[in-house]
Formats: C-alpha cells, structure tokens, sequence
C-alpha cells in the first residue's frame, strides 16, 4: 500500500519534471528544431545484421554522425576534461575498456562493467539495469553522472561552452541548423554516431549466413553446436541466433547469479532498481557476444577474466540466490566441449565500419 | 506557493532536471541497498528527504523514512558450560577387516589444468585403508545423550580448500552456525555444491584468485555430500552438529574427544562407502573411555 502510493508519487514528480523542461534554456530535448537537418544516409550493414533501427526524430545525416563522432571522442564533455565517453568505450577495446569497474573523473570508481557501445543500436534498452530507452536518452547519463563525467550540476553550463567553439559551433549548426548548442542535440549527435558503431561479418557470419563452411574451425563449429544445444551450452536460448541475422542477445534481464557474494547475498539488484518487481532482483541485460574476445573483463560486475572462466560459470549453475533464471543450472560439459565453446566465442569478432575510431580533430577547439 | 511550484524551485536551485536528479540518487543508493537489504522504496524516501528539506515535503513520507525498530530483543542464549574437573575423554579407533579396496584412478584429463594442479596421479578416496588396518576419513560423533544443552559456536571457521581439483581436507565436521571457510587454490574455477537436504542447498562459483566464501549451516546434519559442479570427480562430506563432540580419523585411524560431560550417550562412527556404526556408552566424571568400531568391507 505504502509502496504503491510512493510509486505514485515518484510517478507525479517524474511527470512534473518532465513539464519543468521547458523552463530551460537549452533542456528541451523534444523541440522540433533539434532535428538534423541534413540528407538522411543509410547505415550500411554488414552480413549477419538487420537493418538498423532509426528513430523518426532522429534521422542518420552524415553531419550528424560527423558531430557524435566528434563529441564522443571529446574530454571536454567531462566536468574536469579529463574523460570521453571513449575513454570507458574504447574502440581498441571493443568499445569498452578493459576493466572490472570503469574509472570516471578524479579516479572516481563505479560498481559496474562498462558495457560495449557495439550494436547497441538494435536494443530496446541501454545501461545493464535497462534504465534508458533509447540511446538518445542514454547518452546524457554518464555525462552528468558524478562518478562518470561528473556534469552532476547538470548540462547547461558545459554544452554552452562547447557551444561557444568555433568549431563546435559550426559542426553543431551544420548538424542541426541555426541556433545554440543544447543537450538535447549532443544527445541527438552521439545517438547518431552509434548507430554506426556495428560489428558483423565475423567468421561466425561468414558460416552461418553467407554459406562459407569453412570460414570456422572445427573446434568453433562444435562450438556453436553446444552454443545451440539446449541439452548442452544453452547459451542460444538468451544470446540469440535467428534465421537471418544474430543479435546475441534477448534484449530482456535475468539473473545467472553474478554478484552474488560469499555470503550468498546479491550485491547489485541490477534491474529490480528500475522495475521494483521481486523477480527482477540481480537481473541484468543479455549482453551481445559480438566481439566479446575484445571485451574483457566480463559480465555487469566484471568480476570473470577470462572467456574459459565465463563458460566455466555457467557450466557450474552459476551462483545460487533466490532469484537464479529457471534456465541457470549444472550443466554437463567436458573439457573438450568447455573449449570448444570459447573457439565459437573468438569467432565472433567482425569487421567494424571504417569511420568509428577518433576524428583526429578533437583537440583543435579553444575551450578553456 | 503550491508544492508543484515548490519543486519546481527546488529543481531550479540544483541547475539541473529531475530525471537527472532521480539518477544520482538512485545511482548512489543501489550499492547501499544490496548491502543493507533496505526496502526497495528507500532511494524514493531520500529523495523525498532531500525535498523535505529544501521545500518542507508532505509529512507522511518522512514519517516512513525513520522504520520503526521491529526485532524484539533476544536475551543472550545461555551455554552449556562443562565442568573441567568431571569432563571425560573419548578415545578409539577404527578397524578395518574388509578386503582391500582397489586403487581407482581418477581420470582428470576433462581439465587439463587439474592434471597439472593434482600434481601426481590422483586416486579414489572413497575407501582409505591405512598402513595398520585402519580407516581414515571416518567421522566420529555423538549422535544422542546431548539433548536439552546448547553449545556455544566457535568463532573460527572450518576451511574446506580446492586444491589440486580435489576438496581438502575430503571429510570435515562444522557446528551449527560456524563459519565454513571455502578457499581455491587451484588455477581454474570450481563450483562447490554442498548437496544439503536439511539445510539449504545452494552453489557457488569461485575462479582463479578470487577471495574466500563464507557460509554457515544452520541445523544439524550429517553427513552433507558436497560435489564441485564442474568436476565430476570432486567429492567432499560435512557433518553438522549442535556440539562440538566429532572427531574424523587419520592416518592411524584414530580419533580423541575431548571435554566431554559425564552422561549416556551413543557414539556414531560414519564412513561415505561403509555407513555407520553406532556404540552405546556411559562416561563417568574424568573418564577416559576407550571406544573401538570395526568395519569388515562392504
């Protein structure tokens, strides 16, 4: 009862703050006159992918990708100018960064494992709790977040300021039209830059889609038949593989018992947080697996080293709680059948668009 | 100035939106959360706080920030408390007449890091005859005669290691309540798996390095069967008791209990291939009881 009314009251507080947008000079993110202005271009996608979803008030123009690139890459964004959204999401990293927990401004620490940016774009849901609905909607977040990039007194101040470059100035006014820099188009911008940030074209597609049997080895094809088998891997029934295409992912949350401590009890309520429902307590998303032999440390903790420790842990049931996925249990593998699952896992690693490292040119601006 | 107005203010005043308000804070209470097992609504309550205090919010939801404390207060449980002067000692060993049982190797090279870990060949320890015709890894205990006394938990733990892709030690007793240590030593990922069916019965991965696990059984059981999910061939026994009596045989096959009280009492002797043998025995005050069990195969 008491639950219901104080949901009903944060309800009522979301709802007025989502009125108050207004109020700010440069916070209206749904004003009609932060759509890009360009030609819409086509995202290109590689074997083994659908098309990209684009939403409609965001259309893909090549300044606009142009702009998300450029701020992706951009310490400026940091209260401090000390960290990108590059820094944790490091294309030589497979767009993450190698560590159990990402390190934001000040050597300030998370709780969580920075989640890769490649193909997030076919998901419903960002963030490992599914708290953002859209990457638009995500990409501010870490911005503001006081561990992150600690713009935590909110976006004003900063996106005025980078606004107020040159350069910035130009490429926010060739992306977008005549007016101000705000953050409902650096969010718009980063979007946009994502969506181009895709991996397709592995040895795995090569096999599965384009009909190039030997594009993996025998260890990797055994592989992906245990990755199939419901009886063996089961790893298919949540990291998805369709008749056309391969997300890897359900896009939905469950809990294999990662962060569960030494005493038995969870230590992130991951999705639960966001949902309150008693069954979502240590659930977090499926990650994909594309590239997953670049992105190390693994799972939302980062607390698996490597990819034989990850298929290890599931071949054990995971960790027991009282809220454990149905499809989490003992599985029998040998060890021949454990490593041939991590050749499939390596054989994930594809091909990336050419244009999504850094633009060369993020440090030409004269903000101080 | 209705409420509405007021937070909006309050919005104002932090120069930044709700949404991003919400997070910081959600953000900053979901590790608190997991760690104290607050209720789920206790982010909301500090939010609620902060704008109480700022703009003067609705009493109610305060009210509900300060939970009321609910847990009466247990009176501390009195031990039982033996009497140095009349406490006796319990001694024996266990004879084994039974053929000697075969050397089964056991294969590992399903992990080829275990063969290395085990260093050595590894063989079956269902059975361990020792040089004398004796039994190790027999659990010896008190299996009745004890009712009605509590004993007080012992603060050190009992740790039970991975090593070599085998648990040691392979047969361990634990009271009720201590703390069962569980360690890794080895260079892979173990998942232990006591296989409880008084207790709970729960599983827990541990990787190369990773810190030490700590849980407790609550009632008594013995023995609980414990397997590492990921090795077939790991096998390990826990007997759980409410007193500290048990004693698990060595190398000579014996066993010694000490501080025991004067009473009746029937000693069990507990072997994973053999089961179990039980021996009534009266101990008089000092005593030092001499109890032998014997076990001819199966």
């Amino acid at each position: 009862m008491i639950r219901a009314a104080l949901f009903g009251l944060e309800i009522a507080l979301l709802a007025i703050a989502l009125g108050c947008g207004g109020n700010h000079q440069y916070g209206n993110a749904a004003s009609t006159n932060e759509k890009p202005i360009g030609a819409p271009i086509q995202i290109e996608t590689p074997l083994g992918l659908p098309p990209v979803p684009i939403p409609a008030n965001n259309p893909e123009t090549a300044e606009g990708v142009a702009l998300g690139r450029k701020l992706f890459y951009e310490k400026k964004v940091s209260r401090d100018g000390t960290v990108a959204c590059a820094s944790c999401h490091n294309p030589l990293l497979g767009f993450t960064d190698g560590q159990k927990h990402s390190t934001g401004i000040g050597g300030k620490t998370g709780t969580r494992n920075a989640p890769t940016v490649i193909n997030a774009a076919y998901f419903p849901s960002l963030f490992w709790d599914g708290r953002a609905a859209s990457l638009e909607d995500q990409a501010d977040k870490p911005i503001s977040n006081p561990v992150e990039m600690g713009q935590s007194q909110g976006h004003d101040v900063w996106v005025k300021k980078l606004g107020a470059d040159p350069v910035y100035k130009a490429a926010f006014q060739k992306a977008f039209g005549p007016g101000p820099a705000t953050i409902g188009k650096v969010t718009k911008a980063l979007a946009a830059f994502e969506r181009t940030v895709i991996s397709g074209n592995s040895p795995f597609d090569r096999y599965e889609f384009g009909g190039d049997k030997k594009a993996l080895s025998a260890a990797a094809t055994r592989g992906l038949a245990i990755f199939r088998d419901p009886k063996k891997g089961n790893c298919a029934t949540c990291h998805t593989i369709g008749a056309k295409y391969a997300l890897f992912s359900d896009g939905k949350f469950h809990n294999i018992g990662v962060g569960v401590n030494g005493e038995g009890e969870l230590t992130d309520l991951g999705r639960y947080s966001e949902t309150k429902v008693e069954s979502d307590k240590g659930a977090f998303k499926t990650p994909i697996l594309r590239d997953v032999a670049e992105t190390a440390p693994y799972m939302h903790d980062g607390s698996l080293k490597t990819l034989k420790s990850v298929v290890d842990f599931y071949a054990g049931g995971g960790n027991s709680n009282p809220y454990l996925d149905k499809e989490i249990k003992e599985i029998k593998l040998t060890g021949r059948e454990r490593a041939d699952l991590v050749e499939f896992l390596k054989s994930l690693t594809g091909e990336m668009p050419p244009r999504v490292g850094p633009p060369g040119i993020a440090e030409t601006t004269s903000l101080k | 100035m209705n409420r509405s107005t007021l937070f909006i203010e309050f919005v104002k005043k932090l120069g930044t939106d709700l949404s991003a308000v919400i997070q910081v804070v959600e953000e900053a209470m979901a590790p608190m959360q997991a760690r104290l097992s607050v209720p789920n609504f206790f982010p909301l309550l500090i939010f609620c706080g902060a704008i109480a205090i700022l703009t003067g919010c609705s009493q109610p939801a305060t009210k509900e920030a300060q939970p009321k404390a609910t847990a009466k207060q247990e009176a501390p449980p009195t031990y039982f408390k033996v009497d140095p002067s009349t406490a006796a000692t319990l001694t024996g060993s266990v004879r084994y007449t039974g053929p000697r049982p075969a050397r089964k190797r056991i294969d590992m090279s399903g992990d080829p890091a275990c063969v290395e870990a085990h260093h050595g060949r590894a063989y079956d320890e269902s059975i361990v005859e020792n040089r004398n015709r004796t039994l190790a890894n027999v659990f010896v205990y008190i299996k009745s005669g004890l009712e009605g006394k509590k004993f007080e938990t012992p603060k050190t733990p009992v740790t039970i290691d991975q090593q070599g892709c085998w648990f040691r030690p392979r047969v361990l007793g634990i009271q009720t309540g201590q703390t069962l240590q569980v360690t890794n030593s080895d260079p892979v990922t173990h998942n232990i798996h006591p296989l409880a069916e008084v207790n709970r019965e729960w599983n827990h991965s541990q990787g190369q390095g990773d810190p030490p696990i700590s849980r407790r059984f609550v009632k008594p059981e013995v023995m609980i069967r414990v397997k590492c999910n990921i090795h077939s061939w790991m096998h390990a026994f826990i007997g759980v008791l409410d007193h500290p009596y048990f004693a698990v045989t060595g190398e000579d096959g014996t066993f010694e209990i000490h501080n025991v009280p004067p009473g009746d009492y029937v000693l069990a002797a507990w072997q994973e291939e053999l089961g179990t043998q039980e021996q009534k025995i009266s101990v008089a005050p000092s005593g030092k009881i001499e109890t032998n069990f014997t076990f001819k195969g199966k």
